[in-house]
């Protein structure tokens, strides 16, 4: 097989500290590679390096043969490397052909060549399995449909090397089962792949070859087979892990915290009703666009509700999160970047954030900085989060399962009763995860309900008391933990799919 | 070894300057001792005095300004807020009005007469025009804050309306006239000293003059409380942090249950309050109340003087200690620039180019915290 | 900290003070902007003058900004200015700039642009009545020179903003010149508000409610261009001489007028002597200077002048306008 790249030694510190040092390995033409590592491990680094982003301060790079020194992302693009990323890329204002052509439209008597660009945009969707209209708006695309394009994108830079960070992050099952044999096709066609993912089976799924990375060093490599996923988790973290989820520590108790009753809001949901008891973590499955986060922005008072009722420990709140957050309600959204945290203002102040009120004294509310201090810390500790200095140092330079504790620590400050978690686990890697899990079911051991949302059906099973399934808006199941069984619940995702 | 452990700790100690709250108080201590034997006159008392006589109106307009970035927003209204309550205010108190003038403005008659405003000569009146003044300023706050917090608008385009609306309408009351003959209760506020200091017969020029400087006058004091309080408020209370907050992240705000939109007016209000508050000290030196204070680029000098102290435009950056340092030195940079004797147009290209300067020392300052954290 | 740098200002600013002759005055020339040539000439006029004598001009443009004007003229007075000249923005704030300024115990001269109260200071202001009275007689003599002499004439004034003093100083001369020769005109007022556009709609409205026109008086020159819009289309716009010419007559003296007199578009225009104001501000500061007197109070009027087709070979330069002409300021 041929050799499309190759790098020895190569190197990279950042002001003394080093974040890749004396990689060496090669990709042969036509395979997938899949590198894995925990976050800090060293694969943005050498993402950017690849991509002519970031300059190498040692090794070297070989590009078919030929030294490669890319001064800059188009160098990249030149040489054939395509990158689909994990935060896409796309102007979401654009059509999806004029994000194809974005580095260049070609022209006819000096006026942009729409024909021509229409035409062919819509020749390598076809390729690609996809049906719409090169003019469609990419905003209007699903996140699948995204990842999609993108990769479209990188095949109209004629890219035969494409490198695919976290791309199933965002995706549905669905989406993803089609973005693999998209990747399977690809391969078909003789290009390369890398394959960055937390998700160990994904990888396993579709790599030729195995790359992991550990503090900045190549630990270990291989052909696919040779690795089990107990094995990668064993060389990404270094000591071996029993198991990926902690032992749930307690059994829900019969009185609820949450009722929910035929709630509907046109286009949204539609009758659905659910209760949550005390220290339970009930688990919400379902596909992107099943309705999951839109149920429980409705539940935590962010968006309306056309008809039904909810209850919190028996009385019916005021609209709105205020009201909500006094009756004992947290959210951790999703969107962790946009919406849960400050990314710019230190750990302490984004801990503090939820009940600023009791930190303030006297009419002026003024902060009582050394009750603040104390209980950051006191959170700091409880949480361990990884920072040297959680008042100084800004939360966007934690990684992100830090990240998500800090989310979760600042609603614990308010002691609520009842957890709503959307995708608490999304862009963590695997050891955080398994602290993430064991806070979950310390906050369910002390008599919280949890509401836990995700679309990795893995973490549900091993997490929830019972699960429920969401499909278009609509409740089309629920199953306790006793018969948890994948088919079904995946089944009742699919629901119109099967039926 | 030792010759590099030297030379970190001396560069850990630059960036420590560069990361102080008071880096811009040293600058302003630098450009001084630079400046100074070429320009003796940048430390001669007079000078001093006019600096600070100078730095006081806009230090509180910027301190209102202060807070509406610390949100992420703008108020382009400040401005027009100062013109439509200076000239509410006096055509209250105005004592006398040209009749040629004045006749011909939609207030004759009804507000305005040749014998002055309502409250001329009216015990308390100079008092009773202040809270006129105040409650047209909480008013035009009210609604900025309100259409920004309630209908989404974006702050540029409601306070740019307003600000136009608002010139517009201090013109049209007004007819372009400036109402003068105020009373000296009210003009005192502009000038009053409190405490003067007598420098001594001065022998430089071909005129004797006296050289007696008011060193503590009303303005100062009035903004020097006003900034301690917007201190107080903004970098040591709920209120302020939840400011901060809003500015860092809206959408984190709203889930967290911040009251974002009762915050949003209260900073709108608290805006046009300090604008008003600045006017009337203007106003009170200039001895009218002027439908076009407040115009030209003197809204630039404020965000100017603001976003040199190092208050981000993009919000959740922001102290009030910031804002007096950037206003010091905007002040001082003006004073230093005309006292060159360069042309208006050198001195805008010059002041376009130190403002650059400080915008890319902001940035140095964000890339050394960052590196410092890593 | 204060003691301090006073005694480094007193230091620094004695050896300073030590350089410069006893003779040469340090003089601030404030002015609000440079806008219009009228300014842009009386700018030149006095920074010329004044440096031809040797003295020091520090120049303050404030930019039509009051506040800046108070501030720069306070820095100014701090860098120990002999004497201050001012072109104000606007009669109020021209008297709070010369109590701070007389308080200073720096003298103070107003140039041009008189302050509301005009009891202080040395005011130097052109006498707008008696101008425009000269200019208009020329012009309504010219008017009935080719009447009947029982016919009644339209004679029309564009007058100017009248909150601006200069404005209704010049539409009572206007009036002054009128009442020369009862029941012999019938007058017909446009409003300008000084500004082009008002003028044009308002004129246009005049006109057309009067065809005929004998005879027309704008209270500024720069409202020719204006006028020649309203009367070519109708075939009214006409050189001296010519069947259908309208005496013409304006007020300033700028570029466009010269260029129009020598033409023969316009009959007259008075002349504010801008040389003469120049002079006189600069003799007055330097005498108060001189005199040591800290707050000289005088009013000095421009008598003005008359420039006329008939006159303008011998009296060209004297005109402000003719001479940027001369400079080449219409082709810039």
């Amino acid at each position: 097989m041929n050799e499309l790249l190759a790098v020895k030694n190569l190197s990279k510190a950042w002001f003394g500290v080093p974040a890749n040092s004396n990689l060496s390995f090669s990709i042969a033409q036509g395979t997938v590679t899949g590198i894995i590592g925990q976050n800090g491990a060293g694969k943005s680094t050498l993402m950017g390096m690849l991509g002519g982003t970031v300059l190498p301060s040692g090794g070297e790079m070989f590009w078919r043969g030929q030294p490669y020194q890319p001064r800059d992302a188009a160098d990249a693009i030149k040489a054939g490397i395509g990158f689909i990323h994990q935060e896409l890329n796309l102007f979401t204002n654009l059509s999806v052909a004029e994000n194809l052509y974005i580095d260049g439209f070609p022209r006819r008597m000096g006026l942009i060549d729409w024909k021509a660009i229409t035409q062919r945009t819509r020749e390598i969707l076809a390729r690609l399995d996809l049906d719409f209209d090169p003019m469609i708006q990419v905003g209007r695309l699903s996140p699948g449909e995204r990842q999609l394009v993108e990769i479209a994108r990188a095949l109209h830079n004629e890219a035969s090397l494409l490198i695919f960070d976290e791309p199933t992050t965002s995706l549905t099952p669905r989406e993803t089962e089609r973005l693999f044999a998209t990747i399977d096709g690809l391969k078909a066609e003789g290009r390369t792949i890398i394959y960055i993912s937390h998700i160990l089976s994904d990888v396993q799924r579709l790599a030729d070859r195995v790359i992991v990375l550990r503090d900045g060093k190549l630990v270990e490599q291989g052909p696919a087979d040779q690795f089990t996923i107990p094995l990668m988790i064993r060389s990404m973290i270094g000591r071996d892990m029993g198991g990926l989820f902690p032992a749930r520590s307690n059994k829900p108790q019969p009185d609820p915290i949450l009722v929910a009753q035929n709630l509907t809001q046109p286009g949204v949901v539609e009758d659905v009703s659910l209760t949550i008891h005390k220290g339970e973590i009930v688990g919400l499955f379902g596909l992107m666009g099943s309705g999951r986060t839109e149920l429980a922005r409705i539940l935590f008072g962010l968006d309306p509700f056309q008809s039904g009722r909810i209850s919190i420990e028996g009385k019916s709140p005021e609209q709105g999160p205020r009201a909500r957050i006094e009756a004992g309600m947290a959210f951790v959204t999703e969107e962790r970047r946009a919406e849960g945290l400050m990314m710019d203002a230190s750990i302490a102040e984004n801990l503090t954030l939820v009940q600023l009120d009791g930190f303030g004294a006297g009419r002026l509310g003024i902060l009582d900085r050394w009750s603040m201090v104390e209980r950051t810390e006191q959170s700091r500790t409880e949480l361990s989060i990884k920072a040297a200095n959680i008042q100084e140092q800004p939360a966007k330079a934690l990684s992100g399962g830090n990240q998500q504790k800090v989310v979760i620590g600042k609603w614990q400050i308010g002691n609520p009763r009842l957890f709503i978690l959307d995708e608490p686990t999304r862009g963590v890697d695997v050891g955080a995860k398994f602290e993430i899990y064991s806070l979950v079911d310390k906050i369910a051991a002390e008599g919280g309900g949890v509401l836990m949302i995700s679309s990795e059906l893995d973490e549900l099973l091993g997490m929830a008391d019972r699960i429920v399934v969401m499909n278009r808006g609509e409740v089309t199941g629920e199953i306790a933990r006793e018969q948890f069984d994948r088919e079904r619940i995946l089944a009742m995702a699919f629901r119109e799919v099967i039926a | 070894m030792t010759a590099i452990r030297t030379k970190r700790s001396l560069a850990a100690r630059a960036a420590d300057v560069f990361l102080s709250d008071y880096f811009i108080f040293y600058l302003c201590i630098a450009f001084i001792i630079v400046l100074a034997p070429f320009l003796p006159v940048l430390i001669a008392p007079a000078n001093a005095v006019n600096i600070m006589s100078n730095m006081w109106p806009l230090l509180i307009v910027a301190i209102g300004q202060t807070f509406v970035l610390a949100i992420g927003g703008i108020d382009l209204s400040q401005g027009a807020v100062m013109a439509v309550t200076a000239v509410i205010g006096a055509m209250l108190i105005t004592l006398a009005v040209d009749p040629v003038t004045f006749m011909r403005t939609p207030l004759w008659g009804l507000i305005l007469t040749e014998q002055g405003g309502p409250l001329a000569g009216v015990t308390g009146g100079v008092l009773l025009a202040l809270v006129m003044m105040l409650l047209a300023a909480v008013l035009i706050g009210l609604f900025n804050g309100a259409s920004v917090a309630l209908f989404d608008l974006p702050p540029f385009m409601v306070t740019l309306v307003t600000m136009m609306t608002l010139s517009a309408f201090a013109l049209w009351l007004t007819q372009s006239g400036n109402i003068a003959n105020l009373p000296d209760d009210f003009t005192r506020l502009g000038r009053g000293d409190l405490v003067s200091v007598y420098f001594g017969a001065k022998e430089e020029s071909q005129l004797a003059r006296r050289q007696v400087y008011s060193f503590v006058t009303f303005p100062m004091v009035i903004a020097l409380i006003m900034a301690f309080l917007a201190h107080i408020i903004l970098n040591r209370t709920v209120f302020g942090a939840r400011v901060l907050a809003i500015g860092m992240n809206r959408k984190a705000a709203v889930i967290s249950g911040i009251p974002v939109r009762r915050i949003v007016i209260a900073v709108f209000v608290l805006s046009a309050v300090c604008a008003m508050i600045g006017g009337l000290l203007y106003s009170a030196r200039l001895e009218a109340g002027r439908p076009t204070l407040g115009g030209g680029t003197f809204l630039l000098d404020v965000i100017a003087a603001s976003v040199i102290g190092g208050t981000s435009l993009f919000g959740g950056k922001a102290k009030i200690i910031w804002t007096f340092f950037g206003v010091l030195f905007y002040v001082l940079m003006s004073s230093a620039l005309s006292a060159m004797n360069l042309s208006a147009f050198q001195i805008d290209m010059v002041k376009g180019g130190i403002i650059l300067g400080a915008a890319l020392l902001d940035v140095f300052r964000t890339w050394l915290k960052r590196e410092r954290l890593q | 900290m204060m003691k301090i740098a006073t005694l480094a200002a007193t230091l620094l600013l004695t050896t300073a003070a030590g350089a410069t002759t006893a003779q040469a005055a340090n003089i601030c020339f404030s002015f609000q902007d440079l806008e219009t040539e009228f300014w842009v000439a009386g700018h030149k006029a006095i920074t010329t003058t004044l440096t031809e004598m040797g003295h020091n001009v520090l120049e303050r443009n404030a930019n039509e900004d009051v506040n800046k004007q108070l501030e720069q003229i306070k820095d100014c007075i701090a860098q120990g200015v002999d004497g201050v000249i001012m072109i104000p923005q606007d009669g109020e704030s021209a008297n709070t700039i010369i109590r701070e300024s007389q308080n200073s115990d720096v003298p103070i001269v107003v140039f041009n642009r008189p302050p509301a109260d005009t009891g202080q200071g040395v005011i130097v202001v052109a006498d707008n009545a008696g101008i425009a009275e000269d200019a208009t007689d020329f012009v309504l003599q010219q008017a009935l020179e080719g009447a009947a002499d029982d016919a009644k004439l339209n004679a029309v004034v564009i007058v100017g903003d009248l909150g601006d003093s200069n404005a209704i100083a010049r539409k009572q001369g206007f009036e002054a010149a009128v009442a020369k020769y009862p029941d012999r005109f019938n007058v017909i007022e446009v409003a300008s508000e000084w500004d082009a556009a008002t003028a044009l709609a308002n004129l246009e409205a005049a006109v057309t409610a009067n065809p005929q026109i004998d005879v027309m008086f704008t209270s500024s020159d720069f409202l020719f261009p204006t006028i020649r819009s309203v009367l070519e289309p109708r075939g009214m716009w006409k050189k001296i001489g010519e069947e259908g010419h309208i005496p013409l007559a304006g007020l300033d003296g700028d570029a466009t007028a010269c260029q129009l007199i020598k033409d023969g578009f316009v009959d007259a225009t008075g002349v504010q002597d801008l040389y003469f104001e120049a002079e006189a501000s600069v003799n007055a500061i330097v005498q108060a200077v001189e005199a040591g007197e800290t707050d000289p109070n005088e009013i000095i009027f421009d008598p003005g002048f008359t420039l006329t087709s008939a006159n303008i070979g011998e009296r060209e330069m004297d005109m402000w306008g003719c001479v940027l002409l001369s400079e080449g300021f219409l082709n810039n």
